[in-house]
């Protein structure tokens, strides 16, 4: 029972990280209906730009050279951090903007799968991007959260690792929410992403609106590399691929275009594999990720939430 | 004084398809122009043409003293210029709350404490609108969706309103309800250039009319003149 408790942590841990990526690929898909592949890819650059920024101010070392610089303080740990996770997900969002306007806002005329190959596009051209940066190998991303454990004396782990993924994520999806909901900003994108004819009827200037919506799904991929890459510690060119697919089938699972289901497909998806490879094996969990995917969307096609949306009036 | 809109020898289409061809027509201050034809004329295209959402291709469409083609005025800086439309079909927000279908009509004011006294205005005017204010606009009945698309034109306080086929569709009795709300809105200062397909409705409410035929303007006269026209009669009144 224990072990079974210890896997669902892991699994909503990691999972509230999927759900982080899944948003990117979901709002862009609401607004627009194009599966942006490029976006796993993204949350590559993203953290290969907190690498570089760490190894700018002498925090990690330079990839290959030893020695390994001596762990840093508290407050350089806090200062570090905080840094990261302003500039990822600047960068993110400010390259995920740029390249709306610059490659899908041209062909946004042309049917939908002169867009679809662009990303497809896109995506090699960051995952060269990231190689060309860092090279092939896998890197070493610096440790620095801790990783005591908060239940000692309980048979649980929850480490500071865990809690920062969880003060990080959490925060960044209700705020993302409030956003959506709340502000003329973002009823304006559920107005462009509901009828876009209509939205510019109303004065709204839709193409904006896209790439706002470009820029907001680039800052939490943002967010979410440099937690993935404090939580792992390992980050490489191919990581925005195989991250990339378990967002990318979260946000399906939970309906596309769906912002709640991009956040409770994270989360089964999280779960999936945390127990998946606890209970059928490590190589399986993959796989059952993915037969859940083809059962789910053999019966229920639009996905956990996605039903109720397209009311055609 | 010079016409609130002033279209001269239009022309717009749809890729290899022309649809509309020199077509002319004014709007005064303070005017209802009634665009009648049948269906597949071109209506709906010469909306979204002075709207913007549809490129024309030669003319001008000169509103309230400035030209939108020649200045290449996007569609979602028309509605800032006072020019806003209750589309054909609705085009409601489905998932937005009627209240927020609204609030997206207003998106271009920055004057909020107005902008929630007009919201007032619209409950007053469509009370049906204010008990269903929290529900999704897909959710309400063709009629009430009619009223909810008015009310989220009017939000831009337009100085001309777009009608597209406002009765389309709805039972007799909402439809004068309908007719009576456009006579009251232009009694209260606002221009109106309605499409319609009835006709007789139209034409009862409007000053003026135009009739299009397959992308020309064929005939026009004050609304009374054309209610008594035998052709009109016979073509588009059914008589
Ligand atoms: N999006 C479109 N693409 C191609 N042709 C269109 C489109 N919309 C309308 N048309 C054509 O333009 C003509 C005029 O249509 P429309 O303006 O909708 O007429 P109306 O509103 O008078 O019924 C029709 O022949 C119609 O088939
Ligand atoms: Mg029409």
């Amino acid at each position: 029972m224990t072990e079974f408790c210890q896997f669902v942590l892991i699994g909503l841990v990691t999972g509230s990280l999927y759900a982080l990526i899944a948003l990117g690929y979901t709002m862009v898909y609401g607004i627009i209906e194009l599966i942006n592949f490029a976006h796993g890819d993204l949350f590559m650059l993203g953290s290969f730009l907190a690498l570089q920024l760490v190894i700018t101010i002498g925090v990690a070392a330079t990839p290959g050279s030893a020695p390994a610089p001596p762990a840093p303080s508290t407050g350089a740990a806090v200062l570090a951090i905080g840094l990261m996770l302003v500039a990822a997900p600047v960068f993110c969002a400010a390259l995920n903007a740029v390249v709306d306007r610059a490659v899908y806002k041209p062909v946004r005329a042309a049917p939908k799968l002169a867009a679809i190959v662009s990303a497809i596009g896109v995506s090699f051209i960051f995952m060269n991007m990231g190689l060309f940066w860092f090279g092939p190998v896998d890197l070493n991303f610096p440790s620095l959260v801790p990783n005591t454990n908060l239940l000692d004396g309980t048979d649980l782990r929850f480490t500071y690792k865990d809690l920062m993924v969880v003060v990080v994520t959490i925060p960044a999806m209700v705020l993302l929410t409030f956003f959506v909901r709340y502000t003329t900003l973002g009823k304006a994108m559920r107005a462009a992403a509901q009828d876009p004819t209509a939205a510019r009827l109303m004065g709204i200037d839709v193409d904006r609106v896209i790439s706002a919506t470009f820029a907001i799904g680039g800052a939490l991929a943002g967010v979410a590399s440099v937690v993935y890459g404090l939580y792992f510690n390992t980050v490489g060119y191919q990581m925005g691929f195989q991250n990339g697919v378990y967002a990318f089938t979260a946000a399906v699972l939970g309906g596309i275009g769906n912002i709640p289901g991009a956040v409770l497909g994270g989360i089964v998806i999280g779960l999936v594999r945390a127990l998946g490879s606890k209970y059928a094996g490590e190589e399986w969990s993959e796989a059952l990720i993915f037969a859940i995917l083809i059962i789910i969307l053999l019966f229920r096609p639009t996905g956990i939430l996605g039903a109720r949306t397209r009311e055609k009036v | 004084m010079p016409p609130l809109l002033d279209v001269r020898d239009l022309e717009a289409g749809y890729g290899p398809i022309s649809v509309l061809h020199q077509l002319s027509l004014t709007v005064e201050q303070g005017e209802i122009v009634a665009l009648i034809g049948a269906n597949g004329a071109g209506k709906t295209t010469t909306l979204m043409c002075l709207s913007a959402v549809v490129k024309a291709r030669a003319g001008r469409v000169v509103f309230d003293g400035r030209d939108l083609v020649a200045g290449r005025v996007p569609a979602h800086e028309v509605v800032r210029l006072g020019l806003a439309q209750a589309p054909e079909g609705r085009k409601i927000f489905p998932r937005l709350t009627v209240l927020e279908n609204l609030q997206m009509g207003a998106y271009t004011r920055t004057d909020h404490d107005a902008v929630g006294k007009d919201i007032e205005k619209a409950f007053g005017m469509f009370p049906i609108l204010r008990d269903r204010q929290h529900q999704a606009g897909g959710l309400l009945s063709g009629g009430q969706q009619q009223m909810l698309a008015i009310a989220r034109a009017l939000m831009a306080r337009p100085k001309l309103l777009l009608l597209d086929e406002p009765s389309l569709g709805l039972a007799p009795q909402i439809v004068v309800q309908i007719f009576d709300v456009i006579r009251e809105l232009n009694r209260q200062g606002v221009s109106v250039l309605l499409v319609e397909q009835n006709a007789r409705m139209a034409l009862k409410v409007a000053h003026r009319g135009y009739v299009l035929e397959t992308g020309r303007i064929t005939c026009t006269d004050k609304a009374d003149v054309l209610l008594n026209d035998p052709r009109i009669r016979a073509a588009y009144l059914g008589e």
